[in-house]
């Protein structure tokens, strides 16, 4: 009786390929691990991070012409933001116009008028700024930073302002 | 042997002997001496930060409606709520001086250097962690300083180059301070980062059991004395002691000198008169020098190289051979950091 002979086989191809196979298969399983929890960390940042972008609006803020050149007013923004508008010049065009913010440019604290010294100060870095919102002292004076200035607009002689409308207070 | 005994060591297979070497480093004789011992003090307050800071956040809550009432409650009212909250402040305060005095002692002694540099870099990472732990500690109370603290910090982050609007926004969860912000910090204050300090505190530590502490020989000691001493119970026994003082002393600062609340945040209103905490003087000085972008990154590459300072060390020692001037320049760092301390201490603005 004929005994059935053992199937070809390469007996010294088999390590490599057993080894080849392992490592292909422990590669595709890093990269897999690296993939599945390198997307959940990206989910994870990305959850932290603020869902929408800044809300801005536009409010209405006076009748132009009831400012005339060389007056100005106070506004109070949605978050509570003062902000002073002023009329600059007589054009009749959005031009005329400059809103002031109150927060400095240096690191956000609020600024406050004073009135004796004809100046914007900050307490919490002593920047200083003059009555049109230029930094002329502490930090913000050194990197010539200024008071933000807000976007108006005016539609049908009323003029209106740019502001945030996201903060604590809103 | 016992019944119990046999049941836990079938249980816990560690024999006396393993504990024993696991448990008896040996210590070096200068430790004896404590201003060696700084170290093991703020690994210490740290876990009285641990434990006090658990019990405050029984009652604490991190919304910007009720933070400031909740401390209010915790020190006005609740049993104990001020002693607590004041033995946590104090501990903080206790922890970061002792931690850069036991910066000062193993810079000034050399005991960064080889092969202790990881060690210091670790050391370093702990400092700045720690710092951070402390800013998003006084942003919880909600009073004035508190929120204009967020504020700057916030700010300052966003004038790193690239990435820093980036990491506002990610701090304060938007663009400006809001009803978000409070809670992430609670959660960087209570969890992430005190996370973080156990970890680098296990780094630390670990490092210093495989290297073994520097040592050091002082003239009044004898070639015949012995020139190490047991941890257990001798290196112990010393730390117990430490840790007795340091509580006699945080009971008396936080009765003596308790805990106060300031006026509430006010995001309208910045106080004419505004610090922060004592260890933040020297940069809020800092950055009434220069403006903003310019502190911040001086400031940045100063801590760079404070990071890396064992290896320029080297590198300079192996330049100019028995030069001392890392000692010239710890001696001037030293001074100016508690210069501009004192200058911020001493005036309004």
């Amino acid at each position: 009786m004929k005994s059935k002979e053992p199937p070809a086989s390469r007996p010294d191809d088999a390590p490599p390929r057993r080894s080849f196979l392992g490592q292909t298969g422990g590669a595709a399983m890093a990269l897999a691990l690296a993939t599945s929890y390198g997307t959940c960390g990206a989910y994870g940042l990305r959850f932290l991070y603020p869902a929408r972008p800044p809300r801005r609006i536009w409010q209405f803020v006076a009748v132009a012409d009831r400012l005339q050149p060389g007056e100005s007013m106070p506004f109070r923004a949605p978050d509570g933001q003062r902000i002073t508008v002023a009329r600059q010049g007589e054009a009749g065009t959005v031009e005329d116009f400059i809103a002031l913010g109150s927060t400095c440019p240096h690191l956000g604290c609020q600024v406050h008028w004073q009135p004796d010294r004809q100046r914007f100060f900050c307490p919490c870095h002593n920047g200083v700024f003059d009555p049109r919102g230029k930094g002329i002292g502490g930090p913000p004076g050194e990197a010539g930073q200024s008071l933000p200035r807000f976007p108006l607009k005016l539609e049908g002689g009323l003029l209106y302002i740019e502001v945030p409308a996201e903060g604590l207070l809103v | 042997m016992s019944a119990v005994s046999r049941w836990l060591a079938e249980r816990i297979p560690v024999q006396p002997g393993q504990l024993r070497e696991l448990t008896n480093e040996p210590v070096p004789n200068h430790l004896r001496r404590w201003w060696f011992c700084l170290g093991g003090t703020p690994a210490y307050l740290f876990v009285v930060q641990i434990v006090t800071g658990i019990l405050l956040a029984f009652y604490y809550e991190a919304s910007p409606e009720h933070a400031y009432e909740s401390v209010r409650y915790i020190t006005e009212e609740a049993a104990y709520g001020w002693f607590l909250r004041g033995i946590h402040k104090w501990a903080a305060t206790l922890m970061i001086a002792s931690m850069i005095l036991h910066q000062m002692r193993v810079f000034f002694t050399g005991a960064y250097r080889k092969p202790r540099e990881l060690n210091w870099m670790v050391g370093m990472c702990l400092l700045v962690t720690v710092l951070l732990t402390g800013f998003t500690g006084y942003s919880l109370v909600f009073e004035q300083l508190s929120y204009w603290g967020a504020t700057v910090g916030a700010n300052i982050t966003d004038t790193v180059p690239f990435v820093g609007a980036h990491m506002k926004r990610l701090l304060l969860a938007g663009d400006a301070y809001n009803e978000h912000t409070l809670s992430r910090f609670f959660l960087l204050h209570a969890a992430v980062l005190p996370v973080t300090i156990g970890l680098l505190l296990f780094l630390h530590i670990t490092l210093i059991r495989l290297q073994g502490v520097t040592e050091f020989h002082f003239e009044d000691e004898g070639p015949s004395e012995p020139k190490f001493f047991n941890f257990f119970p001798d290196h112990f026994l010393t730390e117990l002691a430490i840790g007795l003082v340091l509580m006699v002393l945080l009971s008396v600062l936080a009765t003596a000198l308790p805990v106060t609340m300031g006026p509430k945040a006010d995001p309208l209103t910045t106080p004419e008169i505004i610090k922060p905490e004592w260890f933040f003087y020297v940069a809020f000085r800092w950055l009434k020098l220069f403006s903003a972008t310019v502190a911040v990154l001086s400031m940045g590459f100063i801590l760079f190289v404070m990071f890396l300072w064992p290896f320029i060390d080297a590198w300079i020692r192996r330049r100019w051979p028995g030069s001392e001037f890392s000692v010239w320049v710890g001696t001037a760092g030293a001074l100016t950091i508690i210069g501009l301390t004192v200058w911020e201490a001493a005036v309004a603005h």
